[in-house]
């Protein structure tokens, strides 16, 4: 061994230099000794120190912590690791340290030894950490929340769904057996009258009876038209059955049975283009009647309304002019509405307020559409196209 | 549910009455190993871990049910109702002593008499009371619990279970003592240090000794003094220690005390 060898430190200096700072305490915590790595730390020397309580160094929090935590483990465990401690340095500031102890039993009682390091950094980033876990958990609950909310939508829809289903359903039920109801009393009415129709009758019985007639037919269309309305509104739609027709002569036959309810119109009838195509017929000629008997309510009926049926490639026409004056410009948007009306002009060939409507959903059934063009000087005209087989509109 | 597994309940001795031990915050039923053998010969010793604590049942820890200390209390009534034989006496300390309180006025008639160990009906100062801390020194405990409990989850023990140079210390005791799961540890925290049961103990008549620390942060003289004060069939006991635990850093003084106040239900000494 070498005299030049370097003596090692004493304990007395490795006790007060130790990279760490070091207290012993009593049982209730009173400082006996600490080194001055410790005094540095905290800014209070260690002949300050002594008789001090080492929980007197801490904030309020660290010393129920203290109290309720690691005092217990000192004296059932004899001693604690790594618990983090604020202490408060002589000015004022937080020096935040993690904790070693060891509890050293003596014939009259135990030391603590405590062995602190200094952990301000890693505190930082601890807290970060924390702050960082607590955001997550945060935003754990809230998408936990904002889930639990969906569900609770997800089923009051379907709650709503089923309700609506079960209106719709009823409605459905509803307007079936009333119009099937209404409809028997009316056929009763019709052939009744028809028959007392066939005998002598005087002049004024003969208008009677055609009023009743008339009244009882008005009362079927109404409940057909009712019918329809139904089927719209609870999503079924018009019904068609497509048969293969010849449209210029569906056309035509429909305006000779026109001709007859609306004797004060003169109707007219154009046709160009050939094709074969499959439309439902009646709900064609319905149709072409309900535009017939809007231009009769609406129209200038010293003018002629006419009516033409045009095939070109891919689409039929039916179009239905008649002169007279403009629609109003913000009736147009509601003109296919149901029960809207123009006017209050009522000349016996109404029905509720349906009619325009059911044209549209009778376009719409067929896969085409309905539009109306109207000025004062050309009048107005509804154009209906409807795609041909195997074409489509859109 | 069974309670013994629930509450994790053990029992030791035999005698004329029960002596149920309820630990207070921050530990378990370990924290009576110091004392509850002086006892045994003469009672039947019951203790248990509140739920959340120790080796309780943590899956039966519900936030509303103990939202409030009189979740704990029903639990109390509950093991007094399966464990105990003849008079009750429950030992409690810290926030257990106000959970026997609130189970005595649950069930009144049941519980024979309190030994209470550093008790505190209400933690936070107000107008007119001393309880010795501030709303704000509760915050600076969650802040503190809340970096002791960094970075473990519900399978791990907490940091401050290691033992250093001890590595003959039985697992199970570290592993148990002081082992609260970080969200349990906060609103158990919350829920003890804000409760106010000041109008649960005025009047209560049933016998009750206050064990009081001469120097104890969490419990001070004073609060002793106002709880003896508010029991009109206390006596107040001041044991001479330091902290918020006599009967760990202080046992012999804490069971002399107990002797003479239990000695009407203790059964013959039998060594």
């Amino acid at each position: 061994m070498s005299t030049d060898e370097p003596l090692l430190p004493d304990f007395k200096a490795l006790f007060e230099n130790a990279p760490c700072g070091l207290v012993v305490t009593s049982e209730d915590g009173t400082i006996l000794t600490s080194n001055s790595t410790f005094s540095n730390w905290i800014g209070v020397s260690a002949s300050e120190m002594r008789g001090r309580r080492f929980q007197g160094l801490l904030p309020m929090g660290g010393r129920i912590f203290h109290q309720t935590h690691w005092a217990p483990l000192m004296q059932m465990q004899g001693s604690v690791a790594e618990v983090k401690l604020d202490l408060i340095h002589r000015d004022g500031h937080i020096v935040t340290m993690l904790l070693n102890g060891v509890r050293r039993n003596h014939p009259s009682g135990a030391f603590y030894e405590l062995a602190l390091f200094g952990t301000t950094e890693r505190d930082r980033y601890e807290r970060e950490l924390l702050a960082a876990r607590k955001h997550a958990e945060e935003l754990l609950s809230e998408k936990t929340a904002t889930e639990v909310a969906l569900r609770q939508t997800k089923a009051e829809l379907s709650l709503a769904y089923e309700q609506s289903q079960r209106r719709a359903l009823f409605a459905e039920q509803m307007v079936a057996i009333a119009s099937h109801d209404l409809k028997n009393p009316l056929t009763a009415i019709k052939m009744a009258t028809d028959f007392l129709a066939r005998e002598e009758r005087s002049a004024k019985e003969t208008k009677l009876l055609e009023h009743i007639s008339q009244s009882s037919d008005r009362a079927q269309r109404m409940i057909a038209d009712l019918l329809d309305l139904a089927r719209v509104r609870v999503g079924q739609g018009i019904g068609i059955i497509r048969r293969p027709i010849d449209l210029h002569k569906i056309v035509s036959q429909t305006l000779n049975e026109l001709h007859m309810a609306f004797p004060r119109a003169v109707l007219r009838h154009q046709s160009a283009g050939e094709g074969a195509l499959e439309l439902d017929a009646d709900r064609m000629q319905q149709m072409i009647g309900n535009l017939v008997a809007n231009s009769v309510a609406y129209g200038d009926l010293s003018q002629p309304i006419t009516i033409r049926s045009i095939l070109e490639d891919g689409v039929a026409l039916v179009t239905v002019h008649n002169s007279g004056p403009e629609i109003p410009r913000a009736a147009i948007g509601t003109l296919f509405e149901p029960m809207t009306r123009n006017s209050e002009r009522d000349e016996g060939v109404r029905s509720v307020g349906l009619g325009l409507f059911i044209v549209r959903e009778i376009a719409k059934a067929h896969g085409g559409e309905v539009t109306v063009a109207s000025n004062s000087s050309d009048g107005t005209m509804f154009q209906v196209s409807i795609p041909t087989s195997g074409h489509s509109l859109r | 549910m069974g309670l013994e597994h629930r509450n994790n309940v053990k029992v030791e001795g035999s005698g004329p009455a029960t002596l149920i031990f309820s630990h207070g915050f921050g530990c378990d039923q370990t924290m009576w190993g110091y004392l509850y053998r002086h006892f045994t010969s003469r009672f039947r010793v019951v203790m248990y871990d509140l739920v959340g604590a120790g080796q309780s049942d943590l899956s039966a820890y519900d936030r509303a049910k103990y939202s409030s200390l009189t979740g704990y209390a029903q639990d109390l009534n509950e093991v007094i109702e399966q464990y105990a034989i003849g008079p009750v006496i429950i030992v409690g300390h810290s926030v257990s002593a106000m959970i026997g309180a609130l189970a005595d006025r649950q069930v009144p008639n049941r519980i024979a008499a309190h030994v209470m160990v550093g008790p505190s009906p209400c933690y936070i100062d107000s107008e007119d009371y001393v309880g010795g801390f501030k709303l704000a020194d509760i915050h600076s405990l969650l802040d503190t619990l809340d970096s002791n409990y960094l970075g473990w989850s519900s399978t791990m023990a907490p940091v401050i279970m290691g033992a250093p140079g001890q590595p003959a210390l039985s697992e199970e005791l570290t592993n148990s003592f002081c082992r609260t799961e970080p969200e349990i540890a906060r609103q158990f925290a919350r829920v003890t240090f804000m409760s106010d049961n000041r109008m649960d103990v005025v009047g209560l008549m049933t016998p009750t000794l206050i064990l009081q620390s001469s120097e104890d942060l969490i419990a001070p003289l004073a609060v002793g003094e106002y709880l003896h004060a508010a029991l009109p069939a206390s006596s107040l006991c001041i044991v001479d220690n330091v902290g918020h635990c006599p009967h760990m850093s202080a046992p012999s003084a804490c069971s002399e005390a107990m002797d003479t106040f239990l000695s009407p239900w203790a059964g013959q000494h039998v060594d």
